[in-house]
């Protein structure tokens, strides 16, 4: 019987995803964007104001009035997109996955209705550098500090044959002494913050940290809680952050190698 | 139902505490305790509520002051031993006679006689408490302590073994690693937003949360969801349970090794999560319920395809269920590892699949339907092995049964509205129970204004967690990823 089921799934087309149509790919995260031409000063107060984990907020930036959109606060709760009479919208493209905190950050000018250019790589760029980290390896060990096992699930499913993490070179190890990377997701809660430090001590220098999801990111629907310490950087360094309620596997994908690039860029 | 009047002391008399008596259901046998929880009154005086389940249709709430200490239950119901527990911690209500009076939710670094539904909680300073855990002794009686972090992509959570050899005499949990204070975090936020919260207690059961959240606010403003709301609704939650147990089934084949039958329902579970997110753009249906119906409809035609993927992967999923438990390999490791008797699983009032795989015949769908399901037919599967085999079948089983039962509400899909705003004015109290994949989920809130005052969440985990080290004594350590994984618990739901 189980030669009947190994027959007929080699018969099938194999699921897999090609790394092309992983980066940038955002879909069924609920994470929104700012559509520039739409923007005034009204929505963008209104945005602002709907938003319930100050994702969304108003401020100067190099001399002019911005609305800025911080992905890593985001939960992708749909808020912006009902009050924003089409100047929020669910983003067809993401690249603030693995990149630094200031990444994370998008800057719309209200008053030239334009985004404010960051450095960040956009997928088709991104996608020509993919190359250069073939032919290595990464450990990871993932460390749940306090999330709601959202981030857990979409983690699990890179494994799954249509991510397959491992053809890049990238394993799940089960102890913090085999990792190079520690994959960190929830809000790091007080009962947690001592064995998150003791897990970042027992990696083995050099090591990168991912903080992953809302929590990770910035403490996320949980912030200001009684219960929690805050954001992952503020127990351990950072290196990288993938935003998303939870993340999807793609933008985890894609989070994981930027981490990496960035890394070997250095 | 809506709570009762706290019950008044008998004046004249020594004060002993206000005593409750376990309601007992029709046949005459103690009633199942569903939950107990704390709640400040409008003048801040504190209650406690208890919730028992003594038959159908309704549940019954007891309420009783708490303003002085209380006494315990858990002598009659040791279910409520937990409960009693969180309810010192949050409330700082003092329990008379309680067995095991150990802070629960707060661990060594939580200050003495701070309480977080009563107190201010700013700057909670940093205290090193002691913690004792229970000492087994004897001769060649070692421990084995394992965790809060695992080896694996798992919650973190503490176990700590006391065995002989390979044997595990005794387990003690130690939980809340994941304690987020999610309960207070209701408070003062808008009746209608407390949804976002919901579906942040437990991820992979998020749309359970937010149904049964949504559903308290319902209850406590008197609104009824338009039909078809109702019936999207209650697809979603079917999905959710078939994704819930297919991944299961495959979590348990990963524990035995058996590799291709766990890579096909890995795959299984993806296309269907990949189908739910071209239907309505969410994997997990997050902020998809509102109180008051749904946020967005969703085309009739999206829905068919969902309901097509869904049918598909119930066939594959059916042959490979068949193959899995008709491996002798597979039978070896899963037929009587783990097992939860009958008497233990009622002892602590257990909920869910395991319930059922133990002999319990509960399932609220059928004994206090919501949403849509007065009008659907529900098979519940019950089994007496309590094994892991058992709760593997249980799940294959409701697993079949929820892409039936979709594909049957699909094909009457009602037109119309999904949304009817809730008007939540004045003080209010609801109350609604879902069954979610891992069984029976309770929301009780108080809202004042349209803003929540309270909130408690019963969790099926919190719930069953207690009942595992009790299937574990006596099986091999080697054994326990597996029985543990064929209980399937949240962390996070349990310590919210």
């Amino acid at each position: 019987m189980i030669g009947d089921v190994i027959g007929q799934s080699l018969r099938e087309r194999s699921p897999l995803v090609p790394v092309e149509a992983l980066l940038g790919n955002c879909d069924g995260s609920r994470m929104p964007e700012i559509v520039a031409d739409r923007l005034t000063q009204a929505i963008a107060q209104r945005l602002v104001q709907v938003c319930p984990t100050a994702a969304l907020g108003l401020e100067e930036y190099e001399g002019h009035h911005c609305l800025r959109l911080s992905y890593g606060n985001c939960i992708g709760c749909g808020k912006c997109l009902e009050a924003g009479e089409g100047a929020a919208v669910v983003a067809k493209q993401f690249t603030s996955c693995g990149v630094a905190k200031e990444q994370t950050v998008r800057r719309w000018n209200i008053d030239h209705r334009i985004e404010v250019k960051t450095g960040a790589l956009g997928p088709q760029e991104a996608q020509g550098k993919i190359h250069s980290l073939l032919q290595r390896a990464l450990n990871v060990r993932q460390l749940d500090a306090g999330s709601c096992n959202g981030c857990e699930a979409e983690i699990t499913a890179l494994t799954n044959p249509y991510y397959d993490l491992e053809r890049f070179g990238i394993h799940f190890v089960a102890s913090p002494k085999h990792a190079d990377m520690l994959l960190v997701t929830g809000p790091v809660t007080r009962n947690m913050a001592e064995a998150v430090k003791a897990t970042y001590e027992a990696v083995p220098a050099p090591k990168l940290v991912v903080a992953v999801g809302a929590c990770g990111c910035s403490g996320g629907i949980f912030a200001g809680s009684h219960a929690i310490v805050g954001a992952v950087d503020q127990v351990i360094p950072v290196d990288g952050y993938i935003p998303g309620c939870p993340p999807t596997p793609a933008m985890l994908v894609a989070g994981i190698l930027e981490v990496l690039r960035r890394r070997i860029a250095k | 139902m809506k709570g009762n009047e706290p019950a008044s002391f008998p004046e004249g008399e020594s004060f002993v505490g206000p005593t409750l008596t376990i309601p007992r259901t029709k046949d005459g046998i103690p009633a199942r305790l569903v939950t107990l929880f704390g709640s400040l009154g409008s003048h801040g005086e504190k209650r406690v509520h208890y919730i028992f389940d003594v038959g159908r249709p309704a549940y019954s709430e007891i309420v009783l002051p708490a303003d002085g200490p209380i006494r315990s239950i858990s002598t009659q119901a040791p279910a409520a031993a937990w409960n009693e527990r969180e309810l010192h911690d949050q409330y700082g209500i003092e329990i008379l006679g309680h067995p095991d009076p150990r802070p629960l939710i707060f661990h060594e670094n939580w200050p003495d006689g701070v309480y977080p539904m009563v107190d201010q909680m700013d700057d909670v300073v940093w205290a090193r408490r002691d913690y004792r855990f229970l000492q087994v002794q004897g001769e060649g009686i070692a421990e084995v302590a394992v965790g809060p972090v695992h080896a694996g992509v798992i919650e973190p959570g503490h176990f700590r073994f006391s065995v002989v050899g390979d044997t595990i005499l005794h387990l003690e949990l130690r939980h809340f690693y994941t304690h987020k204070g999610t309960e207070k975090l209701f408070e003062r936020r808008s009746a209608v937003d407390g949804v976002m919260l919901a579906e942040s207690v437990s991820g992979d059961n998020c749309f359970a949360h937010s149904v049964c959240y949504c559903q308290a606010v319902e209850d406590a403003c008197g609104t009824e969801v338009p039909p078809r709301a109702s019936a999207v609704r209650l697809i979603g939650l079917e999905f959710e349970r078939l994704v819930c147990h297919i991944s299961d089934v495959g979590g348990l084949c990963t524990d035995v090794g058996f590799s291709v039958a766990a890579a096909y329902a890995t795959r299984l579970k993806e296309f269907l999560l990949r189908a739910s997110s071209v239907c309505c753009g969410t994997r997990y249906w997050r902020g998809v319920a509102v109180p008051g119906g749904l946020k967005f409809d969703i085309e009739s035609a999206k829905v068919a395809e969902l309901v097509q993927a869904i049918r598909r992967a119930s066939i594959d999923f059916s042959e490979i269920a068949r193959m899995i438990v008709e491996t002798p390999s597979i039978q070896n490791r899963f037929e009587t590892a783990g097992v939860l008797s009958k008497e233990a699983a009622q002892d602590l009032a257990v909920v869910g699949p395991v319930a059922r795989a133990s002999g319990i015949d509960l399932d609220v769908r059928r004994d206090h339907p919501y949403g849509g399901y007065d009008k659907c037919q529900i098979d519940v599967p019950v089994t007496s092995y309590g094994d892991v085999m058992a709760r593997a079948r249980i799940r294959i089983a409701e697993a079949v049964a929820s892409a039936q039962l979709i594909q049957e509400v699909a094909k009457s899909l009602p037109d119309g509205d999904v949304f009817d705003p809730v008007a939540s004015q004045g003080n209010i109290q609801g109350f609604s129970a879902v069954e979610s994949p891992r069984g029976e989920l309770c929301y009780w809130i108080q809202a004042s204004d349209g803003r929540l005052t309270c909130c408690h969440i019963k969790s099926p985990s919190f719930q069953n967690w207690p009942a595992m080290p009790l299937a574990v004594a006596g099986n091999i350590i080697a054994d326990f990823p597996l029985i543990n994984k064929s209980f399937n618990l949240s962390y996070s739901g349990c310590d919210r």
